[in-house]
């Protein structure tokens, strides 16, 4: 039994969960009213349209707000506190969870993340060949799109509409085209999320580029590592407050590292940047998940890292990694 | 049986809605959506008036607030002013009305904007408001909305204890009288249609009433009550398309699988 309890074992256990909660947990732990939530606030894609979840992510409220509240600091309809006090919160609860968790929302808790990771262990098992790892030039076309999305999609869109510069379809445009809203309600099976608008181009756009991309994240999801993990905009806003969160990923290559680069192999999201010197520094990237494979794969005692505060709660080690590289051989025959 | 026969004969050959029981119905006039626009917290273009309609006899109304706590409501002929919401949430309308040997009930359910209470929605509904009443088991979600074509569960009780084997009977502006039974433990399972003339693509479709009619006779006492909500037209059965949602979705993979052939073949090149 020992032989499997390994970090990756953890979180599969952690991810399960939590995807129970997030998806069905309305049945269970609180009702489906908003106003039995937990927070309204998730730093991570748990959908709000579907109608069994048990809490939900904070992007909705934040489009909501831009949309319906922050517009109103142009329109002159209400004052300054009105106006931003929603947002506030939200914020404020965010960044509570960040300092708790940290970016660990995405890699341990997200069912948009579970479901693509269990989406890639199918195409392992099918025999597709997975694409290791992408190159850096990739890499680096992909990571503005995140951003990109963040500060259209959920912030400048909605607040045009709330200004009465863009349609009503504009006022909540991620969601529109977030692929959890289609996986997690076809979860419950709610086929209703799932279709095309013929209500006006902007719903039709917006609708087509759903359904594509959820359809595209599946397929990619059975041979590339984590993809729409790359593009979500729950990343920028986890880096904001980075920097105030607890746990994070640490790392002491001041006398041990090797540069072998097992640690960037190992990780879904392909940061290169883990892999570059670093003495007893902090090497949470924008685009880290916090999963630990980087820390399950380092061959060298005590070179990676997690860090909650000032504890070390998981350390490379030798004997760690061959273990690991055991389960992998095994898993991938 | 006998009280399915009776609703059968009353919907079928008596149909007209809400023909002789109190329900509650919003009442559209400009002072009503003023104090609406005035006290903030309700939808845009919404009334903060509403009106018991088939009101007779000495009949009393009043607000159960999000919070449980209830405030008595003034009747001006047969409408009510809602007050400014002070908290947001579900709000509960009941009127009520005696007259020898009747009770007449009606409640309706509002959601209101503003600093949330802290008290779950389905304390409210669970929280007997009449003797004779129909719950929503759930209520729609805040921000959703009841929709024709969707099946939704309401309860049918009688001071606290579920009444089975009771028709509760659905009207519409546009639909004659359908029955629905409830099942052992009080439920009934009610499709609402999705009956609506003229639907435009998009949201500038108004909604549209449907009432839930529940009666019962015990010592010698009839009992009515009723549950009305606006309803809006499904989507899907309109300018939505499921079948061209899955056909896009299967083309994002086919697509998927395009780059995964690419990817081999870039592979095995390289």
């Amino acid at each position: 039994m020992d032989k499997f309890l390994t970090v990756t074992a953890l979180r599969r256990v952690v991810q399960l969960t939590a995807f129970f909660f997030f998806v069905y947990g309305a049945t269970v732990f609180t009702t489906f009213y908003t106003d039995d939530k937990l927070t309204q606030a998730l730093p991570a894609l748990s959908c709000a349209y579907d109608m069994k979840s048990g809490d939900y992510c904070a992007l909705i409220p934040l489009q909501h707000q831009m949309d319906h509240r922050v517009s109103t600091l142009f329109t002159g309809d209400s004052g300054i506190m009105q106006a931003l006090m929603g947002t506030a919160i939200t914020v404020a609860t965010v960044a509570l969870l960040i300092l708790i968790l940290n970016k660990a929302f995405c890699g341990w808790l997200c069912p948009l993340g579970f479901f693509q990771e269990s989406v890639g262990m199918i195409g392992t098992k099918l025999g597709m060949k997975q694409l290791p790892s992408l190159s850096v030039e990739t890499v680096n076309k992909i990571r503005p799109v995140k951003w990109f999305i963040f500060l259209f999609l959920v912030l400048i869109f909605p607040l045009l509409t709330g200004i009465g510069m863009l349609g009503h379809e504009w006022g909540s445009p991620f969601c529109s085209i977030c692929p959890s809203r289609i996986m997690t309600t076809l979860a419950v099976g709610d086929m209703n999320q799932l279709y095309i608008s013929q209500a006006g181009w902007g719903y039709t756009l917006l609708s087509l580029i759903a359904d594509l991309l959820f359809g595209l994240m599946i397929a990619l999801a059975l041979f590339v590592r984590q993809p729409f993990c790359r593009i979500c905009p729950i990343l920028p806003m986890q880096t904001l407050f980075k920097k105030i969160g607890l746990l994070r990923l640490v790392k002491n290559g001041s006398s041990y590292c090797e540069g072998c680069s097992n640690c960037v192999k190992a990780c879904p999201m392909d940061i290169y940047e883990i892999g570059n010197p670093a003495v007893n520094a902090n090497i949470t990237h924008t685009d880290c998940t916090l999963c630990g494979r980087c820390v399950e794969f380092c061959p060298h005692d005590g070179v990676m890292s997690f860090k909650y505060g000032p504890a070390t709660i998981l350390t490379s080690s030798k004997e760690s990694f061959k273990k690991r590289s055991k389960i992998d051989k095994w898993w991938k025959g | 049986m006998k009280n399915v026969l009776l609703a059968l004969v009353l919907g079928t050959s008596l149909w007209a809605y809400g023909e002789g029981v109190l329900y509650w119905a919003p009442h559209g006039c400009d002072t009503g959506k003023a104090a609406a626009a005035a006290h903030g917290g309700h939808g845009k273009g919404e009334s903060a008036m509403f009106a018991a309609m088939n009101l007779e006899g000495n009949a009393t109304a009043r607000l159960v607030l999000p919070d449980l706590s209830l405030r008595p409501l003034r009747f001006d002929r047969n409408t009510v002013m809602l007050p400014p919401p002070k908290m947001g949430g579900y709000y509960a309308l009941v009127a009520e009305s005696e007259s020898p040997g009747n009770v007449r009930s009606a409640v309706r359910y509002l959601s209101l904007f503003g600093r949330p209470a802290d008290v779950s929605p389905t304390r409210l509904t669970a929280l007997p408001k009449t003797a004779l009443e129909i719950i929503p088991d759930p209520l729609h979600r805040e921000h959703d909305r009841y929709t024709g074509s969707k099946t939704y569960r309401f309860v049918a009780m009688f001071k606290g204890k579920p009444l089975t084997n009771v028709p509760l009977v659905l009207e519409t502006r546009r639909s004659g009288a359908q029955t629905f039974t409830s099942g052992p433990d009080g439920a009934a399972e009610v499709t609402l249609p999705d009956d609506f003339a003229n639907v435009t693509p998009g949201r500038g479709n108004k909604p549209s009433e449907f009432l839930l009619t529940l009666r019962h006779e015990e010592g010698g006492i009839r009992y009515v009550t009723t549950f009305s909500m606006p309803y809006s037209p499904n989507p899907n059965n309109h300018w939505q398309s499921q079948e061209w949602g899955a056909a896009a979705a299967a083309l994002g993979f086919l697509g998927g699988l395009f780059l995964y052939r690419r990817s081999r073949k870039g592979g095995q090149n390289g």
